[in-house]
């Protein structure tokens, strides 16, 4: 999720809240979902650097051997110009899970990856080898209105609410439909209390 | 670097204040109850739970 700015958080009591209803109601999407990679990806000219929190185990070789690059106390954490390709590679092989992987901008090398390139996603994270990230990346929001419930609205889109504007990435969001939501604009489940049918 | 390219032509999320939401550019519509799927571009969906035209807003929060 992108950084909140500082500056809109502290100039108003309505950026305030904008800032804490983001933070309970934007639900970031099943990483089982093929489209999206359970993560994050970070690009320079020749690799792409897929980051997959939920399998790291700390193991910290990524920022011991090149803290240029993998460096935890920065957002984004990874700085794809911090080194260069060769070395990025060296390291992101060396981490013990598939929190780390990298593959080829050009699909054409990741057909022919030597296996000692470990944590290349052909050996590690088989399933972002078919996906075609351009498209998914073109890929449309889906709104769903929901049966006698809320709009659901999923995918990559730009919110905006009370002057704020904010890019939704890779994420769910649920709009209160019914009117009584004590969370607006987000659904809070009121519309089940009170029978809100459409 | 590169992270997370925004596309152009994707969707706009407006909450209007007390008013409907506004959804623009590259989205697909699908209603359940309905069963529709379409790809209208803009909308303007209820909010306030009164339209008689739901999912879509009718101005009728305004009354």
């Amino acid at each position: 999720m992108a950084k909140l700015n500082i500056h809109l958080i502290s100039s108003s009591r309505l950026n305030l809240k904008f800032v804490n209803l983001h933070h309970n109601f934007i639900a970031t999407m099943d990483s089982n979902n093929k489209q999206f990679s359970g993560g994050k990806r970070y690009k320079n000219e020749d690799i792409t650097v897929y980051w997959k929190p939920s399998a790291c185990v700390h193991a910290s070789y990524c920022y011991r051997e090149l803290i240029e690059v993998f460096d935890p106390s920065r957002r984004p954490w990874v700085d794809m110009n911090g080194s260069t390709t060769d070395k990025i590679i060296e390291v992101v092989n060396l981490c013990p899970t598939e929190a780390l992987t990298w593959k080829w901008n050009d699909e054409k090398k990741n057909e022919s990856v030597d296996k000692d390139q470990l944590n290349h996603v052909l050996f590690r994270r088989p399933e972002l080898m078919d996906s075609n990230e351009t498209a998914s990346e073109e890929q449309p929001a889906s709104v769903k209105i929901m049966v006698d419930g809320p709009i659901v609205i999923k995918g990559n889109f730009t919110l905006a609410y009370e002057g704020n504007t904010k890019e939704i990435k890779e994420s769910i969001i649920s709009i209160c439909r019914c009117g009584v939501s004590d969370h607006q604009p987000f659904c809070d489940g009121k519309h089940r209390k009170i029978g809100f049918c459409d | 670097m590169e992270e997370e390219k925004v596309q152009k032509s994707q969707a706009t999320v407006e909450v209007i204040d007390f008013g409907p939401l506004k959804i623009t550019g590259n989205f697909i519509l699908k209603d359940i109850k309905r069963n529709t799927e379409t790809t209208p571009g803009e909308i303007w969906l209820c909010r306030c739970g009164k339209s008689a035209n739901k999912p879509f807003c009718d101005e009728s929060h305004k009354k």
